[in-house]
């Protein structure tokens, strides 16, 4: 049994193991609400809408989109950037609360690995459509080819980028399927109907629960733990580095690794309490969601948007120590007070001074303001990918380069494609996968009388 | 079924922990234990072990060994070409792919030998001897042969906090 001194019951209600694989299991036994199908029909509707901006995009070419030769990033590499940042959610999630024996992470994991997996999938779509030949995506693959054999450059981040992500959606996948494999079979061992039965049995991979299975398994995600943690660092400190290896200004700068990693978990942390707000709301989930776990995440966001607003200043003030003529026009007279000053006045007031908010009790206790910060957050989020990525290729060292961008409704199309794919994908996680963790959550369901009161329980940990 | 099979079930973790290792002072093992998530006392306890940590640390050093020699042998020996002034062997720069590319080794091989080991794989038809045991109860096997002496013992110790079926 766990008994934590800090923390107190993870789970309310008193509630027996039965109890836990029932409740949470409920939403996939029970029928499908008719809100489920409604939702499902809008997010296949901006899905289709962003299929055809992909239709558009591939056919006719990147002419249709905003980009010009001065700012030839747009809101692809802006919306890249901003999903692989909410991807980043999960696996730090998991894994850094893992290190450091967080146990209240059980009940919010499952739904921030998920998250990842369909974040890091939308975002792998927008360097491969900007690449205006999608078809010959292989290229970038260092096989034995025809062309010499001729390799990629491996000095390049934006080959690490491409070795970065895939092995990111691979790991993230592969991590969160094994942790679901338990409760396949909970599902297959509690079905009524032959079907789910079969389905959820073929899935499970034959799992019994097993000494031998449970011995490999607890090995498993140590050794995926361990080595996740150092991906998951790294993976948003190459993604940084696209743009800091580049002699630009704004963008040549150190700070940007750990800067784009902590705004990469900061946005994720938003995108899980979004995401967890929206399942106690909708599958009454408050006894495993319980509003002291809600509480720890908004404090983890304080910290972390503490963190940000000093990376802002940090690097306005580095841009004045410097004495770079062109790092000060940058930050003084582009970014602060520029055409895209309300970009950067959103980011700055959305990501370091809203959460701050948080610091109020009355805030942290009331979900609605919660969610609707949460949403801020993440608004607030994107906005900074905009200020790094417009506003330094539209101010060129060459005033004659100078150029705006906004962007045509493809490219906006293709983004609300994303959205509409993350929702039917969330919408489908919540209908055939357990939302909460089953096994790992049981391992910390605390009774207060464990086999009323006959034995003593030991605590592990 | 040929073999004859004695399964003790438990309600929570606490008694199966007291009854395995007063059962394991008296020398009789359960073939298996089966539980709705790790037991490290049972873990710990049975006579099982893993190695999949080392094996681990063994993918990930010829991993990162045969990367960077790849890495090595396509810009340095195969098709030498100057990217930007640097050397041909930009080592450090060659360091980010080999981390990255190494990590996803280890945990695909990982993976397939936890598969492989666990016996946990696509396909697989599930040998269930408690249908409650992925959800609420801790059931301890026993073979009935292998135990013929100590049965009565055995018995009582089971049934002081759980049951038999």
């Amino acid at each position: 049994m766990y008994n934590s001194a800090v923390r107190g019951k993870l789970i309310d209600g008193e509630k027996s193991f039965s109890q836990i694989s029932k409740e949470i299991l409920a939403p996939i036994h029970a029928k499908t609400p008719l809100w489920w199908y409604a939702a499902m029909m809008v997010s296949l509707g901006m899905f289709g809408f962003g299929l055809y901006c992909k239709y558009i995009t591939v056919s006719t070419g990147i002419g249709t989109w905003g980009v010009n030769n001065s700012v030839a990033w747009g809101w692809a590499i802006i919306n890249f950037v901003w999903w692989i940042g909410i991807g980043h959610a999960g696996t730090a999630f998991s894994i850094f609360l893992l290190i450091l024996r967080q146990k209240w992470r059980t009940a919010i994991n499952r739904a921030a690995e998920a998250m990842t997996v369909v974040a890091v999938f939308c975002a792998s779509l927008f360097p491969l459509l900007h690449m205006g030949r999608p078809w010959l995506f292989f290229f970038i693959f260092p096989y034995p080819n025809t062309r010499g054999p001729l390799w990629v450059n491996f000095n390049s981040p934006l080959f690490w980028d491409f070795v970065a992500i895939s092995a990111y959606l691979l790991i993230s996948a592969s991590f969160w399927y094994f942790g679901m494999v338990p409760d396949f079979a909970t599902i297959r061992d509690t079905a009524k109907s032959k079907i789910k039965k079969a389905v959820y049995g073929f899935f499970a991979f034959g799992w019994t629960g097993s000494s031998r299975e449970w011995l490999r398994f607890e090995g498993l995600s140590f050794v995926l733990g361990g080595i996740a943690a150092v991906l998951v660092v790294s993976v948003h400190s190459i993604v940084s580095t696209d743009f800091a290896v580049s002699v630009q200004a704004g963008w040549h700068t150190t700070i940007f690794p750990p800067y784009f990693v902590i705004g990469a978990i900061f946005s994720g942390f938003a995108m899980v309490l979004t995401l967890v707000i929206t399942m106690r709301g909708l599958y009454n989930m408050n006894d495993f969601i319980t509003d002291r776990h809600v509480d720890a995440v908004c404090r983890i966001l304080i910290f972390i948007s503490l963190i940000m607003g000093t990376a802002y200043m940090t690097e306005i003030f580095i841009a004045w120590y410097s004495a770079s003529e062109y790092e000060t026009y940058m930050f003084f007279k582009n970014r602060l007070f520029g055409d895209y000053a309300f970009q950067f006045w959103a980011m700055f007031t959305a990501n370091a001074v809203i959460p701050q908010l948080f610091w109020f009790k009355a805030v942290r206790k009331r979900m609605w303001i919660v969610f609707i910060i949460s949403i801020i957050i993440n608004i607030g989020m994107w906005f900074e990918r905009f200020n790094i990525v417009v506003t330094t290729l539209s101010r060129d060292y060459l005033p004659a380069a100078w150029a705006n961008y906004s962007p045509t409704y493809v490219e906006i199309g293709f983004f609300v494609g994303t959205l509409g794919m993350f929702l039917a994908g969330v919408l489908l996680f919540f209908r055939y996968i357990p939302m909460i963790a089953i096994s790992e959550l049981k391992s910390v369901a605390k009774f207060d009388k464990p086999n009323n009161g006959q034995l003593k329980a030991k605590s592990h940990e | 079924m040929s073999k004859k099979y004695i399964l003790g079930v438990f309600d929570d973790e606490a008694t199966l922990v007291d009854a395995f290792e007063k059962l394991k002072d008296k020398g009789v093992m359960p073939v298996e234990v089966y539980t709705p998530y790790p037991v490290h006392e049972i873990l710990e306890g049975m006579p099982i072990k893993t190695r999949i940590t080392h094996a681990a640390f063994f993918y990930g050093l010829f991993a990162a060994l045969g990367i960077l020699g790849f890495l090595t042998y396509a810009a340095v020996i195969d098709w030498p070409l100057r990217y930007g002034g640097k050397p041909f062997n930009a080592f450090p720069s060659f360091i980010v792919v080999t981390i990255v590319a190494t990590i996803l080794s280890i945990t695909l091989l990982t993976l397939f030998t936890f598969s492989a080991r666990a016996k946990v794989f696509p396909g697989k038809k599930a040998e269930i001897f408690h249908e409650r045991a992925t959800d609420d109860k801790f059931v301890m096997v026993f073979d009935e042969d292998g135990i013929a002496n100590d049965s009565e013992s055995l018995k009582a110790i089971l049934t002081e906090h759980g049951k038999i079926e």
